[in-house]
């Protein structure tokens, strides 16, 4: 069963068509990763299906059911949980309370969002900083932290946009595991990544962007090799 | 297991306290009645900024009508007195009521606005609320002001009256600050995207903030009202919006302690400076500059930063 399901999805910025009619679904417990060369609208597409942008034509389902006026908050507590590209904590508060908060918005009693809050950042290796603010964190923490955030409660799925980007490789093995463990355990993953060795090992399955429109979209080994995808990325013709 | 943000906020109120109870004990030195009445007026500004600071310091959301809502407390409680004669049990609650429906109203409109029309948005509304009052002269008597009754005679009792109105604020404040709610504020005052993606109702919880902060200036022009048994529109004058905002930043934003802190010290300073003209704002002016540029946390925030830092 799907879990999320993009049909016909189209967004212009003036007369630039960013997402222009795609359509595709995540079903429960896949990890699917979007990649595509940068303007193809990947971002554009996640802020879609987390409802920061309204789509001008096409529909989103959740569960099979059409989400209309999709806002942040709906797509939150629908299950439908958002990592940013550009990391978004909330900066004068430390560490530990912004997971708790993420918690308690859920829907969590106070205590229990601390007691896993607690858990989780033991588990992100953040608990030596878990008392600063959060902007006092380095980059790396912040993603780290904000990435913390979408698992207090389990999402139906994770949207996850550049997850790896600018992030020390220590950091990036602490969250590709988690992802690995959560993806055993049967969480639904839909990562957008310009790290295609992590995706090849992540994910079964990935899509592919370019100008607005899904040029290959398969097993994820098969769509790196797919002379398209090597032609958007390097611009070129394929060898 | 107390979090660090709990901590941090029962300190600020234990700093308060110790403020306050040092205010206690002030009439004990203290019998004149000039420099009590200065310092029941540094109370009536320090519920004006601890309610102003829940809004912009806690909540992130810069209104410019503290002040209005203290004026429209007033005259809440003012024109059912002076027209009705109607008892104080029943104008008290109803001068809160006054200000926190207006403030509900407002906040329904303005709260989905951001930054500087938000607060563009609320200095129009403070305007107009203004002139509106002064000048409906058959119902609100205009510039001539309200003349009430007053509750008690003795200054001494009007001082602990607003003490303990600024001792429940504090507490109250920090049971709501240490809650979730509290918790939501603050994710809205530092990224609202953010905050909405996490589950935060974002739009609910500005109103919430906003009707609040506006039931504190409301209390705040009540207990004024009765004080000085007189309501004017000179209340909601934006120079007051000024003094607040003064107090708040100089105090320390976003603390518990500093909005009390800073309204003692800018109205005792003020009046202080009576003597010498009115230079008084140019001296605060002065000092918000200043403080913006290189104590962003006010007086507060300098003073924990001198006692957190490492002994070497």
């Amino acid at each position: 069963m799907k879990v999320l399901e993009a049909r016909g999805v189209t967004k212009s910025f003036g007369g630039l068509k960013a997402v222009d009619g795609v359509s595709f679904g995540v079903d429960y417990g896949e990890l699917v990763g979007l990649i595509g060369p940068n303007g193809s609208g990947k971002t554009t597409l996640i802020n879609i299906l987390s409802g920061h942008l309204a789509a001008d034509a096409g529909e989103i389902l959740v569960d099979g059911k059409p989400m209309r006026g999709l806002t942040p908050l709906r797509a939150s507590r629908g299950g439908i949980q958002r990592m940013f590209q550009l990391t978004r904590v909330f900066r004068r508060m430390p560490a530990l309370d912004n997971l708790v908060t993420a918690g308690c918005a859920l829907g969590m009693a106070l205590d229990a969002a601390q007691a896993r809050a607690r858990e989780l950042i033991e588990e992100l290796q953040l608990a030596r900083v878990a008392t600063l603010d959060a902007g006092h964190l380095s980059g790396g923490q912040q993603k780290l932290l904000e990435f913390g955030c979408c698992f207090m409660a389990q999402p139906k799925i994770a949207l996850l946009d550049e997850p790896f980007a600018a992030v020390h490789p220590t950091m990036k093995e602490i969250m590709a595991g988690f992802i690995r463990r959560r993806h055993a355990a049967g969480q639904t993953f839909l990562i957008v990544s310009h790290d295609m060795p992590v995706i090849v090992e992540l994910a079964a399955r990935t899509i592919c962007m370019n100008a607005g429109e899904v040029l290959a979209d398969g097993e994820t080994r098969k769509v790196l090799v797919n002379p398209q995808v090597i032609e958007a990325y390097l611009g070129g013709e394929a060898a | 297991m107390r979090s660090a943000l709990q901590q941090r906020l029962r300190s600020e109120l234990r700093t308060s306290l110790v403020l306050l109870v040092l205010v206690a004990a002030v009439p004990i030195l203290v019998r004149n009645d000039y420099w009590l009445g200065v310092l029941i007026v540094s109370m009536y500004f320090a519920l004006l900024a601890g309610g102003w600071n829940l809004l912009a310091g806690y909540t992130g959301q810069f209104s410019l009508a503290p002040a209005t809502f203290a004026m429209l407390g007033a005259y809440g409680t003012g024109l059912l007195a002076y027209h009705w004669h109607v008892s104080p049990w029943l104008t008290i609650p109803a001068g809160i009521l006054v200000a926190m429906v207006v403030g509900m109203v407002l906040a329904g409109i303005v709260m989905r606005l951001r930054g500087p029309y938000l607060a563009l948005t609320t200095l129009s509304f403070a305007e107009i609320m203004r002139i509106v009052i002064g000048n409906s002269y058959g119902f609100t008597r205009g510039d001539l002001g309200l003349s009430i009754p007053t509750l008690m005679n003795d200054r001494l009792a009007w001082y602990y009256v607003f003490l303990a109105a600024v001792v429940a604020m504090q507490f109250g404040l920090y049971a709501l600050l240490r809650s979730r709610v509290g918790l939501y504020l603050m994710a809205i005052r530092d990224d609202e995207i953010g905050a909405a993606s996490r589950g935060v109702n974002t739009v609910f919880w500005k109103t919430a903030s906003f009707t609040l902060s506006s039931a504190l200036s409301g209390l705040a022009g009540v207990l004024y009202a009765y004080f000085s048994s007189l309501v004017s529109p000179e209340l909601g004058l934006l120079l007051q919006t000024g003094l607040v905002i003064c107090m708040v930043f100089i105090g320390g934003i976003a603390s518990l302690a500093g909005p009390v802190i800073g309204a003692f010290l800018v109205y005792l300073t003020s009046e202080s400076l009576r003597a010498v003209g009115g230079v008084q704002l140019i001296v605060f002016a002065l000092l918000v500059i200043l403080i913006a540029r290189f104590f962003r946390d006010g007086l507060w925030g300098l003073a924990r930063r001198i006692l957190e830092r490492p002994a070497r």
